[in-house]
């Protein structure tokens, strides 16, 4: 009898044993990816909508299972624009154990460059300020630097450009990343590209710039970069509709051309600029939501499974969102196929090994994103595009622009 | 004097010293040394995570300021709406050298309390500076003179290349005894070392309002003409109290660029001198435990009303300017129902419940 009791005692333990061990197996594993970003504040208007294509693409990977058994969490908190915030927010991650980590603002990007060094965590910033690459190994931007899209902005403008030295002014956020090409488009002046830097302003919260613009002609500028967010630049271009000084056709004399920065422009700025938009400039390595194609569908596939707008469904800072988290979850796809566990440091040896045929091509972008330990900008391609009746259409074909050492 | 020191119900003073003592009865000297044991050994008993270390080691720093603008607003009348831009200099203090000798310089890294010291010194320096015109100016028109000090440290801070055009400069890891202070020890270390600060700067304050320097600021704060027909200069004393309140400012800026591990503009601007202002107020003007818990409840609030931000965002997708409008409006909000229903602020429910337990179980 006793002998029954312990047999029975011995089996039923095993069983639990074996049970306990199976569920354990078969629950997965997560993953956890962590957000801050400017959801209130300033430039809070593109940090909305990227946060919202995070939080989307998040609920995708695990309702298609795209990582089998195993599930992404993704934590995404607002910082204001505030770098104190995203420090604050960076550590609540870090405590909560994740594995990748999503920056927004060059402020804080480049505040916080040592800590994302010292946790070795690899982080992929809203910001594409070169700067952000000097500071940290472990910072990788999405798609060319603002550096390289000023320097491709300047050169198709002295290429284009007909007539004497193209004078030109900059208007920028007040901020580092306002800030973040110009020196650089500086020392380009200075090493021999043929344009006159008339004027580099730091817009305020100005309703109306008649006085810079009419300043503007007075300099016989002809010319004028945007490095901000759309607003200041719908303000802008409502305010020279205002007093004509739009030019009709490129480089037109006595008129201002308008050309923006990735941020300065797209759909978003024609929603808010109207007609004022016709006519405008943009560099970016992102295709539209207005050009039909697979990343088009997809994008207004994701936003309408998730119940977003129409403004957010086609924003562009949507397509921005979509990208980067599509990059982190790509590094996690292509670890757990390699058999390797997931952590901080093989997600960032697959982010580095992410180039030639392994670069990683998101749909939305011209080009593929690609990275080595020479190159963490990722999508190396830009296309210019221009204003035209209210939709933003190529002009020419994608090009890679590699700034001068 | 009281027969029983530990339980004296009510005042039994016989000379002016008496009353002057820190602690009036032995009970006090017992309870404050309790909790100071508490905030040195919570730590060690439990575990918390790095984002909570952070918003307490702020907490402490905004103590550290608050404890310079009450001397200033509180104790000598004279309202500061520039605080921020004076925690900003002693930040910049530091910050400067890193610059200069390079973010690791043994100066930053290993002489850190120097340094700390240092800013609070220019931060005195830079706060009479800018209190000469409190000799000729009062009330709005001052509070001018330090808004203007406030626009002209961002100016400067913003466009001169020197200071990073107001990007974060960063400042190396510093070093104690035990070796280099790590990023795991971080927080941490820093929780002891402003804790040892505010413990020190509050009890110098205690200990100033004891003295005729301190008398001076209440004297010349409650009216300037009578404590100048007294014998005191309420000039001298103004600036006097703007240097001592820079020093402080001073010194909570250099904790501020060690625990960031950098100073950026954004940490001093106008908007935070309207909260370190909002602190002093809601703690409660011309009281020292204000300076304690007008922090504390407005760090914290603020961390609340960013949760409930964060909860109408991912409920009402629609309500993003309200989840943006929020913060400044409960900020508002705390502060006009402070002014209108306890211009004394919570140091006087300290008050109260201090004088409650005081003659408990009776009521008078």
């Amino acid at each position: 009898m006793k002998n029954r009791q312990a047999t029975f005692i011995s089996f039923t333990l095993a069983f639990m044993l074996i049970l306990v061990c199976s569920s354990q197996a078969m629950a997965g594993e997560t993953y956890k990816i962590g957000f801050s970003g400017a959801m209130t504040g300033p430039t809070s208007d593109v940090g909305v909508p990227y946060s919202k294509a995070i939080e989307d693409y998040c609920r995708y990977v695990n309702d298609e299972k795209m990582l089998g058994d195993d599930k992404l969490e993704c934590f995404i908190r607002d910082d204001g624009y505030e770098t104190e915030k995203t420090k604050r927010n960076f550590e609540e991650y870090l405590d909560e154990g994740i594995v990748f980590y999503l920056n927004y603002s060059t402020g804080s990007s480049l505040a916080m460059g040592k800590d994302f060094d010292e946790e070795k965590i690899p982080t992929i910033t809203a910001s594409y300020h070169a700067g952000n690459l000097d500071v940290s190994n472990y910072a990788f931007l999405p798609i060319v630097s603002y550096t390289s899209q000023a320097l491709a902005l300047a050169d198709y403008l002295v290429a284009n450009h007909k007539g004497d030295t193209p004078q030109v002014a900059m208007f920028i956020h007040p901020s580092a990343f306002g800030r973040a090409p110009v020196e650089d488009l500086k020392k380009a002046i200075a090493g021999g590209l043929k344009m006159d830097l008339v004027e580099v302003v730091e817009h305020g919260k100005d309703l109306d710039n008649t006085a810079m613009l009419q300043r503007w002609m007075n300099k016989k500028v002809q010319y004028v970069i945007c490095q901000t967010v759309q607003p200041p630049v719908a303000t802008m271009l409502k305010s020279a509709q205002g007093l004509g000084v739009i030019a009709a056709k490129y480089g037109e004399p006595g008129k201002l051309t308008f050309l923006g920065l990735h941020y300065a422009g797209g759909p978003d700025l024609v929603a808010l600029a109207g007609s004022a938009v016709e006519g405008f400039y943009w560099t970016t390595s992102y295709t539209l939501m207005t050009e039909k194609g697979p990343g088009r569908d997809a994008q207004l596939a994701l936003a309408k499974r998730y119940g977003r707008d129409d403004a957010t469904a086609n924003s562009q800072n949507y397509t921005n969102g979509v990208q980067v988290i599509q990059i982190a979850v790509e590094t996690i796809i292509r670890a757990k196929a390699k058999g390797k566990k997931i952590t901080r440091q093989t997600l960032y040896e697959e982010l580095l090994a992410m180039n030639g045929y392994n670069a990683y091509n998101s749909l939305t972008t011209v080009g593929p994103a690609s990275y080595s330990k020479t190159d963490r900008q990722g999508v190396d391609m830009l296309q210019l595009y221009r204003a035209q009746g209210g939709v933003f259409r190529p002009v020419g074909v994608p090009f890679a622009y590699t700034p001068p050492k | 004097m009281a027969q029983n020191r530990w339980l004296a119900t009510g005042n039994f003073f016989t000379s002016y010293k008496e009353e002057q003592r820190i602690f009036l009865t032995h009970l006090d000297r017992l309870v404050f040394i309790c909790f100071l044991v508490v905030l040195f050994v919570w730590p060690l008993f439990l575990e918390v995570g790095n984002k909570y270390m952070l918003v307490i080691d702020n907490i402490l720093i905004a103590m550290v300021a608050i404890l310079g603008l009450n001397l200033l607003t509180g104790f000598a009348g004279l309202i500061s709406i520039g605080h921020a831009a004076f925690v900003g200099v002693g930040a910049y203090t530091v910050a400067s050298f890193a610059r200069i000798l390079g973010d690791s310089h043994v100066l930053i890294t290993h002489a850190w309390p120097l340094m700390i010291l240092m800013a609070g010194g220019v931060g005195a320096v830079v706060g009479a500076i800018v209190g000469l015109p409190a000799m000729r100016l009062k009330h709005l028109y001052l509070v001018i003179a330090t808004l203007s000090f406030q626009m002209i440290f961002q100016w400067t801070i913003n466009f001169m290349s020197f200071f990073n055009q107001g990007q974060t400069i960063s400042i190396g890891r510093v070093f104690w005894f035990t070796g280099k202070i790590v990023r795991k020890q971080h927080y941490f270390f820093w929780y002891y070392v402003i804790l040892v600060i505010v413990i020190i700067l509050g009890l110098a304050v205690r200990n100033l309002l004891r003295t005729r320097y301190g008398r001076c600021l209440v004297a010349v704060r409650d009216n300037d003409r009578a404590a100048d027909a007294m014998g005191m200069h309420p000039g001298l004393t103004k600036v006097y109290a703007f240097a001592l309140s820079g020093f402080f400012a001073g010194v909570a800026g250099a904790l501020h660029a060690y625990l960031f591990r950098g100073a950026g503009f954004e940490s001093f601007t106008l908007h935070q001198s309207i909260s370190y202002l909002a602190m002093a107020i809601v703690g409660g003007l011309g009281t020292l435990v204000g300076s304690f818990l007008g922090p504390t409840a407005i760090i914290m609030l603020d961390l609340q009303v960013e949760n409930l931000s964060e909860f109408f965002k991912h409920q009402f997708s629609a309500a993003l300017d309200l989840a943006t409008a929020l913060r400044p409006l409960t900020f508002g909000l705390v502060i006009v129902l402070f002014l209108m229903f306890e211009p004394r602020g919570i140091a006087n429910w300290w008050r109260i419940v201090r004088s409650y337990l005081k003659l408990w179980p009776f009521r008078y």
